[in-house]
């Protein structure tokens, strides 16, 4: 089996958004509170998925299948932010907000 | 070995794991979390067993919707304050026995499907066959509507009865009230405005694959229940008391418009549930897609009808 350049590059990209998924993951299992948590896994997260979706998007070498990608990727950053900013709000209007009291 | 293989054996020891866990946890919340979990590797497990229809409803339904569905009850124990009762701990002596048979059944069950000559005339290889003769490119579809129409009728009639009886549960109770996500958050009204015409437009492209590739009715259905969902959950559509003659139409649609084209094949001198061509095959998967879509969003919101909020 004989790789070319964009077998390569797409493979080479699909392994690096998994170390990013692997780090969001460490940081969620190893972060102390909510809100460091959250940060780990929604930034790490969505650089993952975009970098699994150019991996894919490479490897498949259609501009139909990149396309429907970018929308992939697009929601999924929707449903991400909006998902994190909703546990973060709960956790700081919870009974424990765990944040020091220096609001501007 | 190829990673075909590996990434199956991965899936097969994590589903075990985790139902494991599932049926020996600790704590509700994380019970739950851990079983919407399961239902996302068991569509994992149907997209490799090469079954993408099976995959995409056991996605929106077995982790999305039965996931959303639990985590409301959780909220509704919680609220009651009996969240905090963790499931018994006592183990039956029975379990253990009863565990070992079952794993004995299903092995003997998979060890001689192994063995299986293919028979020439079994029902699948049939359906392959004819299937060029009933215009649909879809084995799945194909079955569901031309070969095994009796059966996806009733199945509606299932989920009728289903609603019916949560209605009747419901008794003349107040319309459920359900904790909201305050829309003030500038945010949830954005994912709203984003998200809601994006899943029609999904359940439409699904409703109209069907018939050539994954996708049909009851896909189309579950992504629209989840428009549904958000905007029960987000206030948007708020629980009412009586159904209304458009509610009641709709959650009879799937049923009335299988069983009048089923019927009137009778009429026209054909076999009963004959189909008289593609155009009923998209009126029955559309009238299935929205009372699949309204059973189940009604079943959520715990209401008889759903409508505007009242000012």
């Amino acid at each position: 089996m004989t790789m070319g350049l964009a077998d390569l590059i797409g493979a080479t990209l699909l392994v690096l958004g998994c170390a990013f998924y692997g780090a969001g993951t460490v940081g969620l299992l190893r972060f102390p509170d909510v809100y460091n948590r959250l940060h780990a896994l929604t930034k790490a997260d969505n650089q993952g998925l975009l970098l699994v979706c150019a991996g894919l998007a490479v490897l498949s070498g259609s501009w139909g299948v990149t396309a429907l990608l970018a929308v992939i990727w697009l929601l999924g950053l929707t449903a991400a932010a909006v998902s994190a900013h909703l546990i973060a709000r709960h956790a700081r209007h919870g009974p424990d907000p765990g944040v020091s009291a220096e609001e501007p | 070995m190829t990673i075909g293989v590996l990434v199956d054996v991965l899936l097969a020891l994590s589903l075990v794991g985790l139902s494991l866990q599932v049926v020996t946890g600790r704590a509700l919340f994380r019970d739950l979390v851990l079983f919407i979990l399961f239902g996302l590797l068991i569509a994992l497990s149907w997209a490799r067993l090469g079954a993408p229809d099976v995959a995409l409803a056991e996605a929106a339904i077995g982790a999305g919707l039965t996931g959303a569905l639990m985590l409301m009850a959780y909220r509704r124990l919680a609220a009651g304050g009996a969240a905090d009762v963790s499931p018994a701990r006592r183990r039956p002596l029975l379990a253990l026995p009863v565990a070992a048979l079952a794993g004995i059944l299903v092995a003997i069950i998979g060890l001689s499907a192994q063995g299986v000559e293919r028979v020439p005339d079994a029902a699948g290889t049939l359906v392959l066959q004819e299937l060029s003769a009933t215009g649909l490119g879809n084995p799945i579809t194909g079955v569901l509507l031309v070969f095994r129409g009796l059966d996806t009728m009733l199945e509606m009639a299932v989920l009728l009865v289903a609603l019916l009886g949560a209605w009747a549960v419901l008794g003349a109770a107040h319309p459920g009230r359900l904790h909201q996500v305050d829309r003030e958050t500038p945010l949830v009204s954005a994912l709203l405005t984003t998200v809601a015409p994006v899943t029609l437009l999904i359940a439409t492209h699904l409703l109209l694959v069907g018939t050539d590739a994954p996708g049909g009715a009851f896909q189309a259905g579950a992504v629209l229940t989840g428009c549904g969902v958000l905007l029960v959950l987000t206030g948007t559509v708020r629980p009412r008391a009586a159904a209304g003659l458009l509610t009641k139409l709709l959650a009879i649609a799937g049923l009335a418009a299988f069983a009048l084209i089923g019927v009137s094949a009778l009429a026209l001198g054909r076999a009963p549930m004959t189909l008289p061509g593609m155009w009923a095959v998209y009126l029955i998967e559309t009238a299935m897609m929205l009372s699949i879509a309204l059973t189940m969003t009604l079943l959520f919101a715990r209401s008889r009808a759903l409508g505007p909020e009242q000012r």
